[in-house]
């Protein structure tokens, strides 16, 4: 037991998490340092063996080795360090104290070797990350981290009833490939795309990233999407069905994001995008795709990370976050404007940059299965990425028109980070061997061909000739694009109303709650609920779940 | 002479260059019948991003509104 704990790499985290509660000034030296700490036992003392603690019901496997969790918790690690950097200056000991939660539930994901034990920490990293969200203390990040706290209970839960349902019929929790035959399958395949910012469900992304402060949403860009594209590998890897679900984020990411004007909105589109190139190299399912698909999670997670930290310096120093408001700012934040070029080439996959190296197995994958629309697609996707990310962000933010802002680049340890994700995206780009190195199959890709580097430069320039041809019509403009969540934004009077009903029944059997003296009590619960948004509509979803599952009689 | 067009220029020239990377890589590999076309991947990366801004365009003139929809 003892020896399980000194060796998951998580636990340091959580434990320092606590203590910056006990220690709020020394809150950066105890994230750091606990980082370190895990970085430490994950290179030297985590070794390929399982932990598990076997009852008379199921055995729960709370540490499970694997090469593909060693790669993903290596970059969550690396990522929450520059992070951390970036947020040095952020006086917020609750952030960073939920943050270090945060990457901690997530490292627990990756290493849990059980559906009971990966839910536990699944629902706490929903959590800890709609308190990142709250952090930020405004009234929008306050209603948007409700919507996003309903979105993953909810997902949650339909992850729940597709777990008992397993448990029930196969008296086996133990994680493994399953296969789309059975509904409960497809219940933990919902629950898991949910997360990922799957149709219909990708407006959360949008919805509630952007609203964090400029540091937490750098860490909230990295960890629950890359959760569940590493757990969709454990479990669904070569289902097709995902490489429809991908297409469609491809295109869902690039059209948003060519509409939006808000620049954190655009960056967290172009993680549907980038997270629906994933899905689609889980649904190709071969060592290859498999591969590409943790190698394009590595570099996206970096990358992704660096954009946002270019867009937080932005916000940082001059409080201004559309594209309406920033412009021209090249001249006064030079490094700023480097760094997030070189994040911006990255994520459009420009050669010797990590993009590159990642996506291009993906590209191979679906030809060397002969799958032509597939191809075409990602082809598509590749070029509308350098259209919506690529060029719009740097465009609009660091030239375009000058919008003679006086301000500088932001302080060192901000520009720190931002060298060290750029410095971490170019030398996988210039030697992708020592990424290859760590993929879960062995690799025999070489991403430098002519092939490779010709066709992708020629997607690229002519899509920057699109881009700047079309300029006129892609002109930002003060507005929002409406999305599947105006179906329940603005919603919630119709909740109060469903809930006054509810406990209107309740008080006509006055007598029997008079009686034992229970009404009082209810009628407290009532105002309680009709306050409490989150709270009252997770009560009504769990209701409405709960009726229609014994209606199927799936209990 | 604007930024705009500086760049669009800037483009064009490059443009112009990179069918020289074939002759230097010896590029001949065909994955598929389509990209033996000369020319596959410039054209059908502007067709793209060309349909791509004009399903956006189509898209906002439903879905478009005001900044201050949701307040």
């Amino acid at each position: 037991m003892i020896s399980s704990l000194i060796s998951h790499p998580a636990f340091p985290l959580a434990i320092g998490s606590l203590f910056i509660f006990l220690f709020k000034e020394k809150a950066n030296l105890i994230s750091i340092g606990s980082i370190l700490i895990s970085l430490f036992i994950l290179l030297f003392i985590t070794n390929n063996v399982d932990y598990v603690y076997k009852s008379s019901l199921a055995s729960i496997n709370y540490f499970s080795y694997s090469k593909l969790a060693y790669l993903f918790c290596l970059v969550f690690l690396i990522m929450g360090l520059i992070g951390k950097l970036f947020s040095i200056y952020r006086d917020s000991y609750k952030e960073k104290a939920m943050v270090l939660m945060y990457i901690s539930s997530a490292i627990f994901v990756l290493f849990s070797g059980d559906f009971l034990t990966l839910y536990v920490f699944w629902e706490i990293m929903a959590i800890a990350s709609t308190m990142v969200i709250w952090s930020s203390n405004s009234d929008k990040s306050l209603s948007a981290g409700n919507r996003y706290l309903i979105m993953h209970l909810l997902g949650g839960l339909i992850l729940l009833l597709g777990i008992i349902g397993l448990y029930i019929d196969t008296n086996n929790l133990q994680i493994r490939l399953l296969n789309l035959d059975t509904w409960y399958n497809w219940m933990i395949l919902i629950g898991f795309l949910l997360n990922a910012g799957a149709p219909p469900f990708s407006q959360w992304i949008p919805d509630a990233y952007p609203e964090g402060s400029y540091s937490s949403t750098v860490f909230l860009s990295a960890y629950t999407t890359k959760t569940s594209v590493f757990i969709l590998i454990v479990t669904f890897a070569g289902s097709h069905v995902l490489m429809l679900i991908g297409i469609y984020m491809i295109m869902y990411g690039i059209i948003y994001a060519l509409l939006e004007n808000d620049i954190r909105r655009i960056l967290s589109y172009s993680i549907v995008n980038q997270v629906g190139f994933m899905i689609v190299g889980i649904g190709i399912g071969t060592e290859l795709s498999i591969n590409g698909t943790a190698a394009h999670a590595f570099s996206h997670i970096i990358y992704k990370g660096l954009l946002l930290m270019s867009a937080g310096s932005v916000i940082y120093m001059i409080n201004k976050r559309k594209c309406t408001d920033v412009g021209g700012l090249y001249k006064t934040m030079p490094l700023t404007a480097i760094c997030g070029i070189i994040g911006a080439l990255a994520i459009s996959a420009f050669p010797l940059t990590s993009g590159f190296i990642s996506k291009s197995m993906i590209v191979d994958a679906s030809i060397h299965e002969g799958m032509q629309l597939v191809w075409l697609m990602l082809l598509v996707g590749s070029a509308g990425v350098f259209l919506h990310a690529g060029i719009k962000f740097p465009w609009f933010v660091f030239f375009h028109r000058d919008k003679k802002i006086i301000t500088t680049d932001p302080p060192i340890y901000m520009k720190y980070a931002m060298i060290a994700a750029s410095a971490i995206c170019i030398i996988i780009g210039v030697w992708p061997q020592l990424l290859y190195g760590l993929l879960p199959y062995p690799v025999d890709f070489i991403p430098y061909t002519g092939n490779h580097v010709v066709s992708q430069l020629h997607l690229l320039f002519f899509s920057a000739l699109a881009f700047f041809i079309s300029l006129k019509y892609l002109e930002r403009t003060l507005t929002l694009t409406l999305d599947v969540d105006w179906l329940y934004r603005g919603k919630i009077k119709y909740i109060k109303l469903l809930i006054k009903y509810l406990f209107g029944m309740i008080n006509k059997t006055e007598n029997i709650f008079s009686f034992i003296g229970l009404r009082n009590k209810f009628t407290i619960l009532e105002d309680y609920l009709l306050r409490q948004t989150t709270i009252s509509t997770m009560l009504i979803l769990i209701l409405i779940i709960f009726t229609v599952s014994l209606v199927m009689n799936i209990s | 002479m604007n930024d705009r067009n500086k760049i669009i220029y800037t483009l064009i020239l490059l443009i112009n260059v990179t069918p020289y990377l074939y002759v230097f890589y010896n590029f001949k590999k065909v994955n598929f019948n389509i990209d033996s076309i000369l020319g596959f991947y410039p054209i059908f990366g502007f067709l793209a991003c060309i349909s791509l801004i004009i399903i956006a365009k189509t898209i906002a003139v439903i879905l478009k509104k005001g900044d201050t929809y949701y307040d």
